[in-house]
């Protein structure tokens, strides 16, 4: 479990921390391209309620 | 033939003057007053400050953009506005000093019809001893990422630690806001982030400790109160989100923390529950606070009357709210919506430049009675809309003077945050956030204040693509390209 941190450090026991599989999907590519059509069209959204 | 004056040229003025050009045309006059021969697409200088990109790209000339637009462009600093004119004459008129080489220290006399007051923030570093020089400008204990030419500073300065710490020399860096009104957390956010990967990049990671220290009184504040988005089916608080981050980074925090002097690799605090420390450095950005340009106004006869145009914190009073009230009564209606000054109807102010009616963030102070608490950010897409909303009110009232000026309340209104790090397409990592609304409504959203379904977060490739094409693409609509117009705020 290369992925999990040590805890030890008070300040980090509350939060939370990514496993494996999260910090995989943030460079997957072909996951990253539909998210980024997603957040896009959630922006454009956004934009178009702020006008 | 109308006259319109922009006081600035930063996002909301360059926005406010390019739309009123392009709707008013050749009919009616516009001109920009600005201190900075340049325009700079400030959320990229984060990346000036590792040396990630230059200056230059960051930065062009304003006054061939102007030129070509037909917008009379000013170099100087407004100094005072005259709303009813003076004892000779009933136009009103501002006061303005050129800053432009050659001419440097000349003063003006500039009447106008419609008046954009968008100057943005003066960057109030003496606020907070030792983070300013005592002349109104950056101390040199500190750097920051504020203006490009400060970016270039932080960079060359980021690198000596880096070089050390190459050479074996344990190396400590503090990141955060300097005083406890700061506002901008977001800036702070990005630029630790970008340290850090570079940090990583260059090998010297495990050589360097990293903290962040800020005025939040939580983790994820950023002086909007915090927000709360979906996340695996769960509404989630920015509190974690942003531990999460700082976590993952082995980042250690110092919050609710008011930055009360700096010295020389020293930065002294004063914490919410009264205590005092001192966190040394050996780098340090520290936000200054905010504050409004300092502005005069006078009356006809020549009196000061600048407190009735300017709140006391220096920027202007428009229709929003100002009665004091607590915590707890505060509106989404208390948010101006028009932009206009009460008293004088031909005139704005957007951006930074409004004075907002009360914080976002709950108020906090210490128990020593230090007020602690971030300020509400009004900067990037906001500016943007509500620059565009005030050009279209004046243009409006130019061609009929009882139009309805437009609205872009700060409470019907989002805004989009990508803190990226890196540069490679595949190498860099990204937070991407957006709120709607930026000012919470807890009457339309009882449960959070914020539409949830467009109130998201996420860390990913995704948002560091969108962090470079939002880079090109307002550079590109700022130096009104063909299409410009077809390009959001």
């Amino acid at each position: 479990m290369s992925h999990e941190k040590n805890f030890q450090k008070e300040q980090f026991t509350l939060t939370m921390i990514p496993g494996g599989f999260a910090k995989k999907m943030r460079t997957c590519v072909l996951f990253q391209a539909f998210r980024f059509a997603v957040i896009n069209i959630k922006m454009l959204v956004v934009v178009s309620k702020s006008h | 033939m109308a006259r319109v004056v922009i006081m600035g040229g930063g996002v909301s003025g360059h926005t406010a003057a390019t739309f009123a050009k392009k709707w008013l045309g050749n009919d009616h006059e516009v001109i920009v007053v600005t201190p900075n021969s340049n325009w700079n697409w400030i959320p990229s200088n984060i990346w000036v400050g590792v040396g990630q990109m230059t200056k230059e790209e960051v930065v062009f000339p304003l006054a061939p953009v102007y030129e070509k637009a037909g917008i009379d462009f000013k170099q100087a600093k407004a100094v005072s506005i005259h709303p009813d004119g003076n004892a000779d004459s009933d136009t009103p008129y501002i006061t303005i000093e050129s800053t432009k080489e050659g001419s440097a220290g000349e003063t003006e006399e500039v009447t106008y019809d419609y008046l954009i007051n968008a100057t943005g923030p003066k960057l109030n570093f003496d606020a907070t001893p030792g983070l300013g020089n005592g002349e109104g400008q950056m101390g040199s204990h500190t750097v920051s990422v504020c203006t490009a030419d400060h970016a270039v500073h932080a960079n060359e300065e980021l690198h000596k630690i880096f070089d050390k710490a190459k050479a074996g020399e344990r190396q400590k860096i503090l990141v955060g806001t300097g005083h406890g009104m700061c506002t901008c957390q977001g800036a702070a956010f990005e630029y630790i982030f970008n340290i850090e990967h570079e940090a990583t990049a260059a090998g010297v990671r495990d050589m360097i400790d990293i903290k962040w220290i800020s005025n939040e009184s939580f983790m994820g504040d950023f002086g909007m109160g915090g927000l709360h988005m979906k996340v695996g089916g769960y509404v989630v608080s920015s509190k974690l989100f942003a531990e999460s981050l700082f976590s993952e980074r082995n980042v250690p925090w110092l919050i609710g923390a008011h930055v009360s002097k700096v010295e020389e690799g020293k930065a002294h605090y004063e914490l919410l529950d009264g205590t005092t420390g001192v966190e040394e450095f050996d780098f340090a950005m520290l936000i200054p606070p905010f504050a409004g340009v300092g502005i005069k106004a006078y009356a006809k006869d020549g009196s000061d009357m600048t407190d009735k145009i300017f709140a006391p914190n220096a920027f202007m009073k428009v229709d929003a709210d100002y009665t004091a009230k607590p915590y707890e009564e505060w509106k989404a209606a208390d948010w101006p919506r028009t932009y206009q000054n009460p008293d004088y109807k031909n005139m704005f102010a957007c951006g930074i430049a409004f004075a907002p009616p009360h914080l976002i963030s709950k108020p906090m102070k210490s128990v020593n009675g230090t007020p602690i608490n971030p300020t509400p950010p009004r900067t990037g897409m906001p500016s943007g809309i509500i620059g565009k909303a005030v050009a279209h009110s004046v243009c409006d009232m130019i061609k009929d003077p009882s139009a309805k000026p437009h609205e872009a309340s700060m409470a019907e209104m989002g805004a989009a945050c990508v803190a990226s790090a890196g540069k490679g397409l595949t190498t860099g990592t990204a937070a991407a956030m957006t709120v709607y609304p930026v000012v919470p409504d807890f009457e339309t959203y009882p449960g959070t204040g914020r539409d949830t379904d467009y109130t998201f977060g996420e860390i990913g490739l995704a948002g560091h693509w969108i962090k470079h094409i939002l880079h090109h693409l307002f550079i590109y609509k700022a130096k009104l390209k063909p299409g410009w117009t077809l390009i959001p705020e």
